[in-house]
């Protein structure tokens, strides 16, 4: 062999560089598997929180989206006494003639209480409210009836009464029963349904509802109501809310309150962020620990094969070669915790879905982030352990056994 | 046969393959281990390097080898003086120039016989395939084809060093260093070991071994005795052999 030839370096190919690491790792299974671990949890903490949460508000968006984010409520704002005031009988034709708005519905308080009996002593009213509805109440908040159908035109007119979610479960109607009766202000009344759970107007869930012209006649209620619901179009929600007060109320606009009800909701996929970042704080901390334990293993690592090391050289291998092999071995140690760790945090998310009846989502950004952070925590790892075994002069490698 | 010993330095041979000038080495301490080594070594030449424990054998092996340079002085394998190479070319020149072959045999735990061997032309570039096939052609010429995909805890020590002789080889390498490589064996399989090595000088590979045992030295063909870091003898012994 000639001279000129000897001297030309010849370059490790990568899979040889991957596989010479891999070979490290495969001769201690145990320790590798233990090792990887801690980067394992880590990113499982990771990936199952960012899967769980993304699942989770998927299903909020989902169901903010069904419901509508342009739904308003109008409200007369607290009076001094703190009584809360009904809105003047001119704001419902007021409103529909706000060009954006598609629809609107009301409901009006009546001061009576709901019963399943006149037997029952009339303090227990459960927090049952008794409200007087628009027949087109339902459709505006984007609801639906569990069992039975809501009031109609002709039902509005007679004493029959539709059940909030709630309220019929404190009435002790775990199902609805055609021509059940409750007792409201000493008068029997039919039940005509049930509504499923209202996310956006909670205390309709609260509520028995009775139309309009059946609580003027019962109770003797002027038909103004207390709250008005308002669709609008979906890009001129704000516009609408603004000139709302004025518009119900032109001499007192500031007695208006207008809110949006799917704040509360948003608030709700807000309020999973906070809880997120705590848990996604462990999950670093967890990284942490597996970052040192892996640094940890490499440093004993290279201690313990100083002989290998040693041989390799005089085999010829380069600085580089072995600096790259450990930094290799750390690299896939930590790899292989990353994609455990995904694999892992997937599956937690899965059950999280499946148990909930949500729909599963797992970010890509925490799959690539999951894996992307492990590598680097892995690279950070070794490096030090690398150099150094990179920098062991080939006869002290050799000279230690 | 006959052996005709002469106890002179025998003619420096026209193709040298490796020659030390002036070498001295001194360890942090300061401990100066070789006072001046001069000594050049023949293409093809089967020499063993003998003296007492101590007396700076392994660092001169580890000189010759590339493994580290002297403090001055100069080492030079096919006339290049090694001084002048990078870390990478000093690397380049033992994967391609160089085999190793050690007492502690140093096979890695967890690896088969032939991905030890196969270790051994990593280095050079030569791709998984080719070094797998070399390997075990390897370790069939070193009278181990039956234990190609044994780890190296399933092998006895002869076993072990055959492997390590096999791994050295199997690059093609000009020059074979062997520091004690009977030193963990007993008698019987460091006779074996040493005929391998013999066998491998016989296809024109440069043999150099290192031993504390006259009794291994002299079965090479030259003996360098040292003793507290200066060559005190260079013994060649020409064999007539009757063909
Ligand atoms: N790295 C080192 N630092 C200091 N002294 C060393 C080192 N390596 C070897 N020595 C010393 O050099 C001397 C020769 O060692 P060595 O070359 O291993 O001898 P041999 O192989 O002939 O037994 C010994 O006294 C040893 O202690
Ligand atoms: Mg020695």
């Amino acid at each position: 062999m000639s001279t000129a030839a000897a001297v030309r370096p010849a370059r490790l190919s990568l899979t040889d560089t991957v596989r010479v690491g891999a070979s490290g790792l495969s001769a201690r299974p145990l320790r590798s598997l233990l090792s990887a671990l801690g980067i394992a949890i880590g990113i499982a903490a990771v990936t199952s929180v960012l899967g769980i949460s993304a699942s989770s508000q998927a299903a909020l968006i989902a169901q903010l989206d069904s419901l509508g984010t342009n739904l308003l409520q109008v409200q007369a704002g607290q009076t001094f006494g703190g009584s809360t005031s009904s809105l003047p009988l001119t704001a419902e034709p007021m409103i529909s003639r706000i060009a954006p708005v598609q629809v609107e519905s009301s409901v009006a308080t009546v001061s009576a209480n709901a019963y399943r009996t006149h037997y029952i002593p009339s303090g227990e009213t459960n927090g049952i409210q008794v409200k007087a509805a628009k027949t087109n109440l339902l459709q505006t908040l984007a609801g639906s009836m569990s069992e039975g159908s809501f009031l109609t035109s002709a039902t509005e007119n007679y004493p029959v009464v539709v059940l909030g979610d709630v309220a019929a479960q404190r009435l002790g109607f775990d199902h609805w029963i055609p021509n059940s009766l409750v007792d409201i202000g000493g008068q029997e009344y039919v039940v005509a349904g049930i509504m499923s759970p209202m996310p956006l107007a909670p205390d309709i869930d609260r509520s028995a509802l009775m139309g309009y012209p059946q609580a003027t006649k019962a109770f003797g209620m002027s038909s103004a109501p207390t709250t008005v619901y308002v669709r609008t179009s979906p890009d001129q929600v704000d516009a609408v809310g603004g000139v709302l007060p004025a518009t119900v109320n032109p001499p007192n606009p500031n007695e208006v309150t207008v809110s949006q009800p799917s704040d509360a909701l948003s608030a709700r996929i807000a309020a999973n962020d906070a809880f997120n970042s705590l848990f996604l704080g462990l999950g670093a901390v967890a990284l942490l620990v597996g970052g040192v334990g892996i640094a940890n293993v490499m440093v004993i690592s290279v201690l313990e094969r100083r002989s290998e090391i040693g041989l390799r050289r005089a085999l010829g291998a380069t600085k580089g070669n072995v600096r790259n092999q450990f930094l290799a071995e750390s690299l896939l140690l930590a790899g292989a915790g990353g994609v455990a760790g995904v694999a892992l945090g997937i599956i937690i998310t899965l059950i999280y879905a499946t148990t909930r009846n949500v729909q599963l989502v797992v970010p890509v950004s925490a799959v690539a982030g999951g894996i992307a952070i492990s590598l680097l925590l892995g690279g950070i790892a070794g490096l030090y352990p690398a150099i150094r075994a990179a920098r062991l002069s080939p006869t002290d490698a050799l000279r230690s056994v | 046969m006959t052996a005709v010993v002469t106890s002179v330095q025998p003619d420096a041979p026209s193709d040298a393959v490796m020659e030390l000038v002036g070498v001295r080495k001194t360890y942090p301490g300061p401990v100066e281990v070789l006072h001046g080594i001069d000594l050049t070594i023949g293409r093809g030449e089967l020499l063993s390097i003998v003296g007492p424990s101590g007396s700076g054998k392994s660092t001169m092996l580890h000189l010759m080898g590339t493994l580290d340079l002297p403090t001055t002085g100069s080492v030079l394998i096919d006339g290049v003086d090694v001084a002048t190479l990078s870390d990478r070319q000093l690397s380049s020149f033992r994967a391609r120039t160089l085999g190793f072959v050690f007492q502690q045999f140093y096979l890695i735990d967890g690896v088969s016989a032939v991905d030890n061997v196969a270790n051994g032309l990593l280095y050079s570039g030569v791709a998984l395939g080719k070094r797998r096939s070399a390997a075990v052609a390897a370790l069939k010429r070193v009278g181990l084809g039956h234990r190609l995909y044994s780890p190296p805890a399933k092998l006895s020590g002869g076993e072990r060093q055959r492997v390590a002789i096999a791994r050295a080889l199997i690059a093609r390498p000009a020059i074979v260093l062997a520091d004690e490589p009977t030193g963990s064996l007993d008698t019987q399989t460091g006779q074996e070991v040493l005929s391998l090595l013999r066998e491998l000088n016989g296809d024109g590979t440069t043999v150099i071994v290192i031993t504390h045992d006259p009794a291994v030295a002299k079965a090479m063909d030259r003996q360098v005795t040292i003793r507290d870091g200066l060559i005190v003898s260079d013994v060649a012994r020409t064999l007539e052999v009757a063909r």
